[in-house]
């Protein structure tokens, strides 16, 4: 058998599912009460030794609320002990001074803070608790502390809106880096889709925005604007440059998945920490396997001259949209299923269904 | 086309740093959301952006390698660095 030849350069580390927040796109698992078990500190430790000797750069430690473990600065020393360069996602509201300050003596590289809308109330309304005061303390105290940080802004038709409000809220918090997050339809997203979508107008309001701000010079701000699939592209997105090329996130009980919503395909099995090495995992795991290279590929990806370029989009939404993980990414203007982006789209210009916020009592 | 700026007080943007990836046999910048992998050359540039000015690390260079002539080069190394947020002028902020 042929090994593949690319080792994986990202490791997400979901660490728990709790949150405090309650993000109606959040990409957690829609059953999220069937996953609360969670590796203990040891088991994580191990993980992130193993992800280093297989050749893991970049350490993206995730949720849920990664601050809601107890174990978390332990967690992140060990990390930057193994050599990651590790980055952490955060909600922000449990960070306080001193918590951050702890952060950075473990080693913490880089932090990511989310932020749901410029204005308070519509934050604390999306966010489905109050927080925005929190987030800006926290976002304001890790730049005293020397931190890089990067504000993560997902965008939808109820903040798109206010995006230039967002734009100047970055600058005058003085972030290193604005990441403008259009919305992936899957997990929480793909059941509240049609509440989500903007319209053509908004998108093209708020393209404009951002191409006039970047013209006039953004003062040392790095703003990151990927414009949505579904309405913009021709062809789909390098779904993380390839299933098992790249990437390997590892959910809070250890499963370990080769897209963060691969939990969404039914009839995948996944390998587990507990009873396999990553590196066993990463060359030998049939689910790796399985969309790995171009063998997988139905027509019309197979005999196109783009299948090592976006490889065929993403897996999941080919699954949520068609019920075939391996089917060309609707998004694909090749894609025979294509008329089904079509048909979202009016969908969403003509409703304006309620959101469903994330829970996970049950 | 922008004027080409040369950049006089070269340092890493915050939160970028060299790396030596072990399990590739590879010098790495590696920063938020990135990573470029660097050559000999680029390797040491990086690691003399610690302060200094671009002269005096390009006097240095010349030191190393005997006979080169390095001036453009990094030049133009550090100003596809900077465009790429990893690297900032200290002489202007
Ligand atoms: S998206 Fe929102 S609800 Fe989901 S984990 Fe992140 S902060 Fe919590
Ligand atoms: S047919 Fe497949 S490979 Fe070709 S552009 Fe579309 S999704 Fe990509």
């Amino acid at each position: 058998m042929t090994k593949p030849l690319t080792r994986p350069l990202a490791l997400l580390a979901e660490v728990t599912y709790r949150c405090p927040l309650q993000c109606p796109y959040c990409s957690n698992p829609i059953e999220l009460a069937q996953y609360r078990r969670e590796l203990d500190t040891a088991t994580w430790v191990r993980v992130f030794g193993e992800a280093a000797d297989l050749g893991v750069v970049q350490l993206h430690l995730s949720g849920g609320e990664p601050l809601v473990r107890r174990d978390i600065l332990e967690l992140v020393r060990e990390a930057s002990r193994a050599g990651l360069y590790t980055n952490m996602s955060t909600g922000a509201t449990v960070a306080d001074d001193a918590k951050l300050e702890r952060l950075r003596e473990a080693g913490l590289d880089h932090l990511q803070v989310s932020l749901l809308d410029s204005r308070p109330d519509s934050n604390d309304w999306l966010a489905g608790a109050a927080s925005f005061d929190r987030k800006r303390d926290a976002v304001l105290g890790a730049k005293r502390l020397g931190f890089p940080v990067t504000l993560n802004v997902v965008l939808h038709r109820h903040n798109l809106d206010r995006i230039e409000e967002v734009i100047a809220l970055a600058q005058d918090w003085q972030v290193d880096r604005l990441e403008l997050a259009h919305t992936q339809y899957t997990g929480w997203a793909f059941r509240n889709r049609a509440a989500l979508m903007p319209t053509r107008q908004q998108l093209d309001h708020a393209h404009a925005v951002v191409e006039r701000v970047r013209a006039a010079g953004t003062d040392g701000l790095n703003i990151q604007h990927v414009l949505p699939d579904y309405y913009f592209e021709q062809f789909p997105k390098a779904c993380l440059q390839g299933w098992g090329t790249v990437f390997m996130g590892v959910a809070p009980d250890g499963f370990v998945l080769p897209c963060q919503t691969a939990r969404e395909i039914p009839g995948l099995e996944f390998p587990n920490v507990a009873d396999h090495s990553l590196e066993e995992i990463w060359f030998n795991a049939p689910v790796f396997k399985r969309f790995r290279g171009t063998e997988w590929m139905p027509e019309p990806c197979r005999s196109c001259d783009r299948r090592e370029i976006d490889f065929g989009g993403c897996r999941c939404q080919a699954f949520l949209m068609t019920g075939d993980p391996a089917a060309t990414d609707p998004v694909c203007h090749l894609s025979p299923d294509h008329h089904l982006v079509d048909e979202a789209l009016q969908e969403a210009q003509q409703s304006d269904p309620p959101l469903h916020f994330r829970v996970m009592s049950r | 086309m922008k004027e080409k700026r040369l950049i006089r007080l070269p340092v890493l943007a915050m939160g970028a740093r060299y790396r030596w990836d072990k399990v590739r046999n590879q010098h790495q910048l590696v920063f938020p959301e990135g990573m470029i992998v660097l050559n000999e050359t680029s390797t040491a540039i990086v690691r003399l952006c610690d302060g200094r000015s671009a002269d005096d690390l390009i006097a240095t260079l010349k030191d190393t390698y005997p006979g080169s002539e390095p001036a453009d080069d990094v030049h133009e190394f550090l100003r596809d660095l900077a465009d790429r947020g990893v690297l900032r002028d200290k002489a202007v902020d």
